[in-house]
């Protein structure tokens, strides 16, 4: 049971690690309740790597990098059907395939229409981000 | 010029118990342990890791600090922790709320019920 607790410690956060996994060996030594600690060593481990040690962070810039550009490609693919276009020049490779896409071939057109709905997606992000840091970081700071 | 402790409050139950423990004395971590445990009757029993996870983030709030051990500090793997002025500040406040959630639970459970 002591070796799973190490084991526990020991996947936590490296600067957690650092700082308390000595002391929580040792009140684990002076307990005796070793199943409920063990318990939760678990939960503090999902605690840490979920919301203390900003991988959340990665995870939602992500979902969002995600989001961003499907909401590209779905604003650009409205803006085609609205706005039907001849092609006007393409590019080799979309003119070359001959697959199940190639009545749709690339066009400079949707290239440039793709990037303004990225950079706008981008954009928007950025500003949303900004303002909730700047409430996150003024709450933290006081 | 008063501080503003609102963006702190409601303090979780263990946030609570780990200030309200430090509130006398400075403690190390298994003697907060034990000492929650003895304000609170057994009734409420924290284990390492929630204590450790919560006193990092009261650390990083910085409402709590590390202290110097005592004269008879008996295991150099103990750290002890104490209240800081402004940690102090956070506890003075949430037991005024508190105290305003009791005043007024007693109203309502004084009071006969009625059809709203």
């Amino acid at each position: 049971m002591r070796r799973c607790y190490r084991c526990l410690l020991w996947l936590h956060p490296p600067g957690f690690r650092r700082e308390f996994a000595g002391e929580m060996l040792w009140i684990y030594d002076q307990s005796p309740a070793h199943a409920s600690l063990v318990a939760d060593g678990a939960g503090s481990l999902a605690r840490q790597w979920l919301l203390r040690s900003g991988w959340w962070k990665i995870a939602l810039a992500m979902a969002l990098a995600v989001f961003q550009i499907l909401l590209g490609g779905l604003g650009m693919e409205l803006f085609r059907r609205r706005n039907p276009v001849a092609p006007v020049r393409t590019f080799e490779a979309a003119a070359a395939y001959s697959g199940p896409l190639a009545h749709r071939p690339i066009t400079i057109e949707i290239v440039m229409y793709l990037a303004v709905f990225v950079a706008g997606g981008l954009a928007a992000m950025v500003i949303l981000l900004t303002f909730w840091m700047r409430r996150f970081t003024a709450r933290r700071v006081r | 010029m008063t501080e503003d402790y609102s963006p702190f409050l409601p303090l979780s139950p263990a946030a609570l118990h780990i200030l309200l423990s430090l509130a006398g004395a400075d403690r190390h971590g298994y003697g907060i342990m034990q000492e929650v445990a003895r304000q609170s009757d057994g009734q409420y029993k924290l284990g390492p890791g929630t204590l450790y996870d919560n006193l990092q983030k009261l650390m990083t709030q910085g409402l709590v600090e590390a202290s110097p051990a005592p004269p008879a500090h008996d295991d150099p793997r103990r750290r002890y922790f104490r209240l800081t002025g402004f940690g102090r500040g956070v506890l003075a406040a949430e037991i005024g709320r508190l105290e305003g959630v009791v005043r007024e639970a007693k109203v309502h459970l004084r009071a006969p019920r009625r059809a709203t």
